[in-house]
């Protein structure tokens, strides 16, 4: 009973006090996801339902958009931390490519298959601590940095990825015990209603539950967010965090995710080619932003990356589905997107808005601006006087 | 008065002895001992030759104007900065930290000047960062956040250790940089300007915290600009001037205008010329026009409807608690914001236009309360800082020329007496002290009629106050209006000729400088309008 009450009391002072802010700056975005997610998901029931008993919202369905798009959302886990951080990963689509690769030459020739899928998914990590080590140690711009990786994987993906007569091409993956891994499954349900669950989805959730970990767990997490202040980890580091090695750390994470969403992409589509994963990168981008991460970095969570990869391939079942050229796809990406983004940007200066009117000594917005742009205007209207 | 210290162990009589708990620590041993640490700077010896020593169970303050290396001592004891020379030993052993870790693992914990928390992560997480409970790779949430409120309970802060950070006001975060330095078992805990922005309750329990600690035998770095604190809760003070060790003595023994003789290298009669000289200032012009002119001038949301004049040679106090309406009333009469109340009139025309730029056609000058984010230009230099609103003022077709420009620069730099002396430094190497200096000569430059100084001393140590309230004293009697903003109340009493009075965004009064008028009796007229409602 009292511990009911404290409960409520808790929950009420909480709600009051703090809840508003919380709810408008922090949580509203994933929020807004987990909405968009929710209308989209009612939106296919009532349209696509009814024939023959089928049903949108349902286990097969739901099952097959998450095996479709469990590297995206590995590749989208990676990239938050990186985006978390106020950085940038150009590199992961061609890292992508490269792994295929590694994997469609190392098959053939003998190499275990445990052994080769390690070795892929090292390769990931090895990209990433290349980043990590230009960003943090030489000072290079992340999106310069992870730029050169990018056509770095892509120009080693293109020497690896040839064939015996050493042509260019895709390469398919022939190998007895990988189409096993890429064929396997746990079966649930019967006849219409059944519904499986492979390799990739597991690996994907396990990824996600593990990121969640780390980045909500561990002191290094913390560090992520610490960063991601924009004081380029300075606080952290005072406060005796190491921002340092942690944004190495940050770069090798996105590498290791790009490594397995190799892996992932190389078990769906059974080939290695050096043009997988072209303008990959950014669909996990866009996905990280759609999830409500904010790209000047310090906000977020991984969950909502994973709901914006689901937004993502929901529009790329629908679009089909209405009779709409495949194209159309990526038009409606960008209007979600832009969507998304504006909706940052609003609870952004709602943010700045509540605080200024709140009276903590933030700066005022409008008035800094003023002082700053003070000597350009001022400029304009003296010369027009005279 | 002790000189340069010898090693001989601090001798009673020590307000410590008196509790009769000294017993358990052995407060003879120095913990810290600096012996002569030197670093510098491009262009700045921000340490030259420094000794410090600090013992067990002893508040220890360290003294001195802005620039004179308090900070830069305490970042290389924390591993900051890395000295270019000397030693530091903790407990005996010569130590040389690279990084704030090490030094927080030899059981230094620091709460610096600037806030070094992380805002977008909760208070529980910034109090707790670095010590927080696990369960084995994992930290444990729940725990962490009731770790957390206790620590913030030492401090009487009851909030939800579960918001985030920068949700709330400054002086809260202070706090929790204070709750966060005290979470570890420290022997040094070091507290930079932690008073800055906390109130009289926050700060006795910041007191009472450092006193508990203090009887465990922690040894304390306390600085702070606010003398009265530092006489209040300081065992010893150890004084800087300019990067250098001035000397170190028990608090008991140092009267206070001693230590700020010793502070501001100047002698007590120096000092008493200069307090005098400021407070003299009579004003000039009786029965002028009004220079600017507010009736019935308010907006809402932001100030309650006003009258105030400004006359020519006259110093306006505005006097009254933060978030009073001071800063509101001098950025009405500046023309930042439109009102949607009442007139404002300046030299008897009507404005009609609120922007800045009219506002510095009308030589009306703004001087920000928000030196940090509103008014340096940290990556100019000191002389591109200085000619900004000269400039801005002339448009950019009408550069100013090299001498001329040459010459106001010099001009203000040694009317001003801003050091280091050289215009081509970029502003943020300047302490806090010399960077308003800077803004000073900046709307200076342009000349103004009416200058708006809202908190122009905040942060500034004793020697520069007493400068700069010199220097606006100087512009009265030149005929500038000036309006004067400031918390200390005695500040606003000892340079202005008259005082509006201002609560809760309301200007309840206004009074002539005079003999008879105190802070105290200020401080009943704000006290007894909050009955009347």
């Amino acid at each position: 009973m009292s511990s009911a009450l404290q409960w409520i009391n808790r929950a009420g002072a909480w709600g009051v006090k703090y809840g508003k802010v919380l709810f408008a700056s922090r949580f509203l975005p994933v929020i807004g996801t987990l909405a968009t997610l929710v209308i989209m998901l009612i939106f296919g029931q009532i349209r696509y339902s009814g024939r023959m008993g089928y049903s949108f919202v349902s286990l097969p369905v739901l099952t097959a958009l998450l095996q479709n798009n469990a590297y995206l959302i590995v590749l989208a886990i990676g990239m938050t931390f990186v985006i978390l951080s106020g950085g940038i990963d150009l590199s992961v689509g061609a890292v992508v490519a490269l792994t295929t690769v590694v994997i469609a030459r190392l098959l053939p020739v003998g190499v275990p298959l445990g052994i080769t899928l390690i070795i892929a998914v090292l390769v990931g990590t090895a990209m990433g601590l290349l980043i990590g080590v230009m960003v943090q140690s030489f000072g290079i711009q992340p999106f310069i940095a992870s730029l050169a990786v990018l056509f770095l994987a892509r120009g080693l993906s293109n020497v690896i990825g040839v064939d015996e007569n050493g042509v260019v091409r895709s390469l398919a993956i022939v190998h007895e015990g990988f189409a096993k891994l890429a064929s396997w499954s746990i079966k649930f349900g019967e006849g219409r209603a059944i519904w499986r669950i492979n390799a990739s989805v597991l690996i994907a959730i396990a990824v996600l539950i593990i990121a969640y970990l780390v980045l909500h767990h561990t002191r290094f997490g913390r560090t992520v967010y610490g960063i991601g202040q924009g004081d380029n980890g300075m606080a952290a580091g005072l406060m005796g965090l190491n921002p340092e090695r942690s944004k190495i750390a940050i770069y090798m994470i996105s590498g290791t995710c790009a490594g397995i969403a190799g892996v992932l992409f190389a078990l769906f589509m059974q080939t290695g080619f050096c043009q997988h994963g072209i303008g990959m990168e950014l669909d996990a981008i866009a996905a990280v932003v759609i999830g409500g991460t904010l790209l000047a970095g310090g906000s977020g969570f991984v969950l909502g990356s994973a709901a914006g990869v689901l937004v993502y391939g929901l529009i790329f079942v629908f679009i089909p589905r209405e009779g709409l050229d495949a194209t159309w796809s990526r038009i409606f990406m960008g209007v979600i997107l832009l969507l998304f983004v504006l909706l940052q940007r609003a609870i952004t200066v709602r943010g700045e808005k509540r605080s200024a009117g709140h009276g903590a000594k933030k700066p005022q917005l409008a008035s800094k601006k003023a002082s700053i742009d003070e000597g350009h205007r001022d400029n304009r209207t003296e010369v027009n006087d005279e | 008065m002790v000189g340069i210290p010898g090693h001989t162990p601090p001798h009673l009589p020590h307000p410590f002895d008196l509790e009769g708990v000294l017993s358990a620590v052995d407060q003879t041993t120095e913990i810290v001992t600096v012996t002569g640490a030197s670093i510098s700077f491009p262009g700045v010896r921000a340490l030259d030759g420094v000794d410090f020593r600090l013992f067990p169970g002893e508040i220890h303050s360290l003294m001195g104007e802005n620039g004179a290396g308090k900070s830069t001592l305490i970042k290389a004891l924390t591993g900051v900065y890395q000295l270019d020379s000397g030693t530091v030993e903790i407990a005996g052993e010569q130590v040389r930290f690279t990084s704030p870790v090490q030094a927080q693992a030899a059981g230094i914990s620091t709460v610096y000047q600037e806030l070094n928390l992380i805002s977008n992560l909760t208070v529980a997480e910034n109090v707790m960062l670095g010590h927080e409970p696990k369960r084995g790779p994992l930290i444990r949430t729940r725990a962490m956040r009731e770790a957390a409120t206790e620590h913030l309970e030492r401090l009487h802060l009851r909030i939800d250790p579960a918001s985030m950070l920068g949700s709330h006001m400054i002086g809260v975060q202070q706090l929790c940089a204070i709750a966060r330095a005290t979470a570890v078992q420290a022997k040094v805990l070091i507290l930079d300007e932690p008073t800055s922005s906390l109130d009289k309750t926050e700060v006795d329990a910041l007191f009472s915290v450092m006193r508990d600690l203090k009887a465990q035998g922690v040894a304390i770095i306390f600085i702070s600009h606010f003398l009265d604190q530092v006489y209040e809760i300081a065992d010893r003070i150890t004084v800087l001037r300019n990067g250098k060790l001035v000397g170190e003595w028990e608090t008991t023994q140092l009267p206070k205008f001693q230590l700020i003789s010793h502070m501001v290298g100047k002698t007590a009669d120096e000092l008493a010329a200069i307090a005098g000289e400021a407070a003299a200032g009579e004003r000039v012009t009786q029965d002028a026009e009004p220079l600017a002119q507010a009736i019935g001038l308010g907006r809402r949301g932001m100030i309650e409807p006003f009258d105030l004049d400004t006359y020519p040679g006259e110093i306006v106090g505005l006097a009254g608690l933060l978030g009073s309406g001071r800063t509101e009333v001098a950025r009405l009469l500046y023309g930042l914001e439109r009102p949607d109340h009442g007139t404002l009139t300046v030299r008897g025309r009507q404005v009609r236009r609120f922007a800045p730029r009219h506002s510095l056609r009308r030589q009306v000058a703004y001087s920000t309360e928000d030196r940090k984010v509103e008014g340096v230009v940290g990556d100019l230099t000191v002389r591109e800082n200085i000619l900004l609103a000269l400039q801005a003022r002339r448009g950019p077709f009408k550069p100013i020329g090299k001498k001329e420009a040459d010459e106001l620069v010099n001009k203000f730099m040694t009317s001003l007496d801003i050091t280091p002396a050289n215009p081509d430094l970029p502003i943020k190497n300047l302490s806090g002290g010399n960077q308003q200096k800077v803004l000073l000569a900046r709307w200076l430059a342009i000349s103004p009629a009416l200058l708006l100084l809202d908190e122009p001393l905040r942060g500034i140590d004793v020697g520069t106050k007493a400068e700069i309230q010199r220097i606006i004293a100087d512009l009265a009697r030149q005929g500038m209006s000036v309006v004067f903003i400031s918390s200390e109340l005695e500040e606003v009493l000892r340079i202005s000729h008259r005082i509006a009075i201002m609560r809760d965004r309301r200007k309840i009064g206004e009074e002539v400088n005079s003999q008879t008028l105190t802070s105290s009796k200020i401080f009943e007229t704000i006290a007894s309008s909050q009955e009347l409602r």
